[in-house]
């Protein structure tokens, strides 16, 4: 008996796998965005640098979704 | 190199050696995936090439073409785009997944090292820019 069977899961894992690869970049994301919004409202005069910069941080939490939701093509059981 | 000045001028650098990186990985990809994997590798290898290389640019134009909208429609517009990517990158790969013309490795690692050069392309660029504070 293998440990899904064992624990009574039904379904199938690699959705909870998407659902964890989704959540952890939307955190960034939100994080990412505040902080913007947050700086923009101190200086609105910087508002094009602090967009131009980020877009750095939105590329790098995207990064991570992307290469989360494809493991599932070289992690797969 | 010279140094940017302008959003447009970033965006259009980054798009134009983002493009020629994810050409090159595409090219090295297939002749890998061909080696491993025969004609699944190659095609896996564009595909993840091709992949990657959309979503970069796609997070470069909505930053690009947000930048001349209102902070509303900014936000609006790089959030709005990042959500439908990653619902349009979920279907895509659920799509392809046991498709019988895909490798997954090749695709997996072709799509990693478009994503990662990408991100080293964004990051010196931006960093290398000179924006002005006020336009």
């Amino acid at each position: 008996m293998d440990a899904t069977t064992a624990a009574g899961v039904v379904g199938n894992l690699a959705a909870i796998g998407y659902g964890l690869a989704a959540i952890g970049p939307g955190i960034g994301v939100g994080l990412v965005v505040s902080k913007t919004i947050e700086s923009i409202a101190r200086q609105p005069e910087l508002a094009g640098r602090l967009q131009s910069t980020m877009w750095l941080g939105i590329a790098f939490t995207e990064a991570l979704a992307l290469i989360g939701l494809a493991a599932g093509f070289v992690f797969a059981a | 190199m010279s140094r940017v000045t302008n959003i447009t001028d970033l965006f259009k650098l980054v798009l134009k050696q983002g493009t020629l990186l994810s050409a090159a990985i595409a090219a090295f990809g297939s002749a890998i995936g061909f080696l491993v994997a025969g004609d699944a590798g190659v095609n896996s290898a564009l595909i993840g090439a091709a992949i990657a290389l959309a979503f970069n640019a796609l997070t470069a134009l909505s930053i690009w073409a947000g930048s001349k909208l209102a902070l509303g429609g900014f936000y609006a517009l790089v959030l709005g785009g990042w959500l439908l990517k990653i619902v349009v990158f979920m279907i895509l790969l659920a799509t392809l997944k046991g498709a019988s013309f895909i490798h997954g490795p090749t695709l997996f690692f072709t799509i990693v090292a478009c994503v990662l050069g990408g991100l080293t392309i964004d990051s010196i660029a931006i960093l290398r820019a000179r924006i002005p504070a006020v336009d």
